[in-house]
């Protein structure tokens, strides 16, 4: 009799249950058409770039890209949709960021210039990626060009990772030395060498009394610190060591070239017209003007090709490398996202090949830069006899590239130190005593 | 009469006061949303002009860093300004809000001042001396005032921009007063200081004002100590004055007393004796009668005077026979400490002198008590014997004892007691707790 079961508990069971069901159709209904209210609101993730090249060459294709990654991240990400300003020039981008940042407007993902990343980075407007970068399993710095990832670094935190990257290399006056019976440098040539194909290259041609065939254009003091392996300025930028040996020996190194030309000023012109045999040119210089259709505009009367630049007594053939940077805004409101669509752009090995093929700079992940398909992808646009640079002499260049210090007075402390350096060498003041009362100017400069 | 209207006038000078006092909080609470009102609005003006005018990079340059976003900074600050009315109004116009409800809203108020400094990026902390003033006049309570003056004094102390700027970039609102012309600035900076300097002035004016309002108080409190004292003084004479009276109306109590009946038994007796002088010679028979009339008066005189004195004895003890008097405190104390305790005696017929009957009570009431308080008993023997013409008196218990026996444990009571009776008393600790008391008894002359 107790086992049987109560009829009226049973209904009220049942009605019990009912309600219960009924209460979690609702609560799942409502949940559901929240959801999927939220799923057709669009999320869009802004992102802010400049048109044309970062490395002041002709770039018809800066949108390729970009837009080909956002193609990409679209697609990845439903409801997700990429936004980004078109037709802010290079010369405009550090403005038109800066009236974005004011407002309280900037992109969640931007490009940096190389000018703005300090102050940006002290300001705090750039967001630390150290815990994004740490929490992405699978995310690996060491793929990254290590003086490209280190640009992106500001007091020892990761502001910003690298897009594109651009080393200097020494364009060289192929028919110049061929006339002048000088071989072409080797890959590890020094300050001697230099100094040997100067000393036979500069002359007065046409007996008019003045030089009109020099050794170098544009190669500075700076180049020759860089390859002398001098440190300028301490990590932070609290001090500057211009005294040091190196930077001397750098500096004396120029005077010497400097004598050679009797304070004679050597031009673009001059350059152009193919009567000088060495220049500095950037990687995105080289790229475009060997090939269609820049290298018609330009260096047209002689043969030219690239090498590394020559190393000093205390160093190796190094030379700057620049690189773009993009960040993340610290004020955005999709952090993975924008984490996501940053990571698609800079460690995408797809998407930096195509830097190779729509841009002028370098890929910054090694396999990418190293990779026989980006030797090809170059070699297609140039002429059958001219020889490429290859990967793996590209990416040690980038590797062991040296990277401008990132504080935030470099810029003023640089032009101060290079005004001063160019009045040393015009003046013939000693190098010496010169260089240390400018160490004590610029480090007073720093302390303030 | 006069009290009351005393008070009437006191309620409308507190009125007054509290008047004055929120006049005094509402021009600081004034003062501050002006000049948070000041910093929100120059800061987005500003801004904007910035923005108008293209300068943004160049502005950019000379800054720490920017806010987020002004315009939802001025929305923000404002929001959390009308925040800080609401709460001022509803300690001002809420006329029952409970103790605790004050206490809230100023917490509510410690949050949004700390908010609105936080938002401002502690360019301008003057708003926690607005939230200090506000427990200096509401918070009575000495713990929470305690907590709220340490929160204050923190906040003060942490809050403060040239500490915080060392360990994060924050915004400067002199940096937004440089975008102006000189003698713009030198406008701007004073009403900036201006407004600071006029909350700390009103914030000192206030604490002034406060501490005058407590000074009065003391003294009027120390008035009516005074006072308290004065009468206090007056009543000790009361009692003086009443006590001497009633010794007085005693003794004369004792005069009629004895008059009344020793003096009119002695008198009757001594007319009794004459008589008996006079007839002893006559009639020795009549003497006789006479002589037993006389001791019967005489016994009924004792019996009088017994009487009066069991009237003028005070305790209830000696109303009733001892064992009377000792079975109801036994009665009484258990009932009321739920302790059994047993009396017994062997003696049919305990009567003593007054003061030994006493201090037997006395040291049993002692006894029962020591053993209840300290030994926590919870059964108490008594028993009292009569050997060898001396009472012992033992009170034993089941408690924890004393392995010392400690003056003070109310055995120095019992110890004096029956030492006035030049009798003797040990104790023992060791199993529960032993009193055992010799006491000689005067076993001479009973009025029966």
């Amino acid at each position: 009799m107790i086992l049987k079961s109560d009829p009226m508990g049973d209904r009220q069971m049942k009605k019990r249950t009912a309600l219960a069901a009924t209460a979690a159709a609702a609560f799942l209904g409502v949940g559901l058409a929240v959801y999927t209210g939220n799923m057709r609101r669009e999320i869009v993730l802004e992102f802010g770039m400049f048109t044309g090249s970062n490395w002041d060459v002709a770039n018809a294709n800066s949108f390729v890209i970009i837009d080909k990654a956002i193609e990409l991240f679209e697609e990845e990400h439903p409801g997700v949709r990429i936004h980004y300003y078109s037709g802010v020039r290079k010369d405009d981008y550090s403005e038109w960021f800066s009236r974005k940042l004011l407002a309280g407007e900037e992109p969640d993902v931007f490009m940096v210039l190389g000018t703005d990343f300090n102050q940006f980075s002290s300001m705090g407007v750039m967001k630390d990626l150290g815990t994004l970068m740490d929490q992405d399993e699978n995310f690996e710095p060491g793929r990254y060009f290590d003086s490209a990832f280190r640009t992106g670094q500001y007091s020892g935190r990761q502001y910003a990772l690298p897009y594109e990257v651009v080393p200097t290399l020494m364009f060289v006056n192929k028919s110049l030395l061929t006339k002048e019976g000088i071989a072409m440098p080797d890959e590890d040539w020094t300050w001697d060498d230099l100094y040997e194909i100067c000393r036979k290259v500069t002359k007065d041609v046409d007996g008019d009394g003045l030089l009109d065939q020099f050794g170098t254009y544009n190669y500075d003091w700076l180049d020759a610190a860089y390859a002398n392996d001098a440190e300028i300025f301490e990590t932070d930028g609290d001090e500057c060591y211009f005294a040091n040996d190196r930077v001397v020996e750098a500096v004396k190194f120029i005077g010497q070239i400097d004598d050679l030309y009797r304070g004679q000023n050597v031009t673009q012109e001059d350059f152009n017209a193919g009567d000088v045999a060495l220049m500095p040119l950037t990687f995105a210089e080289y790229r475009t003007y060997k090939t269609y259709p820049y290298k018609i505009k330009r260096y047209t009367n002689f043969q030219w090709d690239c090498i590394t630049m020559p190393a000093g007594s205390h160093g190796e053939n190094l030379s700057q490398v620049d690189t773009l940077l993009m960040g993340i805004s610290a004020n955005t409101r999709y952090e993975e996202l924008a984490w996501e669509f940053l990571k698609l752009l800079t460690y995408n090995e797809e998407i930096q090949m195509e830097i190779f093929r729509s841009s002028q700079g370098a890929s910054v992940l090694k396999a990418v830069t190293e990779s026989e398909e980006m030797e090809s992808i170059v070699q297609e646009d140039m002429e059958e006899g001219d020889t490429v640079i290859s990967g793996k002499l590209l990416g040690q260049v980038i590797e062991d590239g040296r990277i401008k210090p990132q504080f935030k007075k470099y810029e003023q402390a640089m032009s101060l130190a290079d005004s001063e350096i160019s009045n040393i060498l015009e003046n013939d003041r000693t190098v010496d005593s010169s260089l240390k009362i400018l160490q004590r100017t610029v480090n007073s400069f720093l302390q303030q | 009469m006069r009290l009351m209207s005393g008070s009437k006038e006191q309620n409308m000078i507190n009125e007054k006061k509290d008047r004055r006092l929120a006049l005094f909080q509402g021009a600081m609470l004034a003062v501050n949303f002006v000049a948070v009102s000041f910093i929100c609005i120059f800061i987005y003006i500003t801004t904007e002009q910035i923005r108008a005018h293209y300068n943004a990079r160049e502005f950019l340059d000379g800054v720490v860093t920017i806010p987020e976003n002004p315009q939802m900074n001025l929305i923000i600050c404002l929001g959390l300004m009308g925040a800080l009315v609401l709460t001022f109004a509803v300690r001002h116009f809420w006329i029952s809000l409970s103790n605790s409800w004050t206490v809230a809203t100023l917490l509510v108020d410690f949050l949004v001042c700390a908010a609105v400094i936080y938002q401002l990026d502690f360019n301008y902390n003057g708003l926690l001396l607005l939230a200090f003033a506000n427990v200096i006049a509401y918070v009575r309570d000495g713990k929470s005032k305690l907590l709220f003056v340490v929160l204050a004094i923190c906040g003060y102390l942490v809050a403060d921009y040239n500490l915080l700027s060392i360990y994060m970039p924050l915004y400067r609102m002199a940096d937004y007063i440089q975008y102006y012309p000189a003698n713009a600035q030198q406008y701007l900076s004073s009403i900036n200081s201006i407004m600071v300097s006029l909350n700390v002035i009103l914030f000192i004016a206030y604490c002034i004002y406060v501490i005058n309002q407590q000074r009065g108080t003391i003294e009027e409190v120390n008035q009516l100590y005074h006072e308290l004292q004065t009468a206090n003084e007056q009543l000790h004479e009361y009692a003086d004055m009443s006590e001497r009276m009633a010794q007085t109306k005693e003794r004369n109590r004792l005069a009629r007393e004895i008059h009344d009946t020793l003096g009119h038994t002695l008198t009757g007796i001594a007319t009794g004796l004459d008589a008996c002088l006079a007839l002893m010679d006559i009639s020795p028979e009549q003497t006789k009668k006479q002589l037993e009339l006389l001791s019967k008066v005489s016994r009924e005189g004792i019996k009088d005077i017994r009487r009066s004195v069991n009237e003028l004895r005070p305790d209830s003890l000696e109303r009733l026979s001892l064992e009377v008097a000792i079975r109801k405190m036994v009665t009484e104390m258990s009932q009321v400490s739920d302790v059994k305790i047993y009396f017994e005696t062997d003696e049919k017929h305990l009567k003593f002198d007054e003061d030994e009957e006493n201090a037997i009570y006395r040291v049993i009431q002692e006894g029962i008590t020591n053993a209840v308080r300290h030994g926590k008993a919870n059964r108490i023997w008594i028993t009292l014997k009569k050997v060898d013409g001396e009472i012992i008196l033992v009170i034993r218990d089941d408690g924890i004892g004393a392995k010392e026996i400690k003056s003070g444990f109310g055995t120095k009571h019992i110890k004096e007691r029956i030492e006035m009776l030049r009798g003797t008393v040990t104790f023992d600790g060791s199993s529960g707790f032993t009193v055992t008391a010799r006491i000689p008894i005067r076993w001479g002359e009973t009025y029966d």
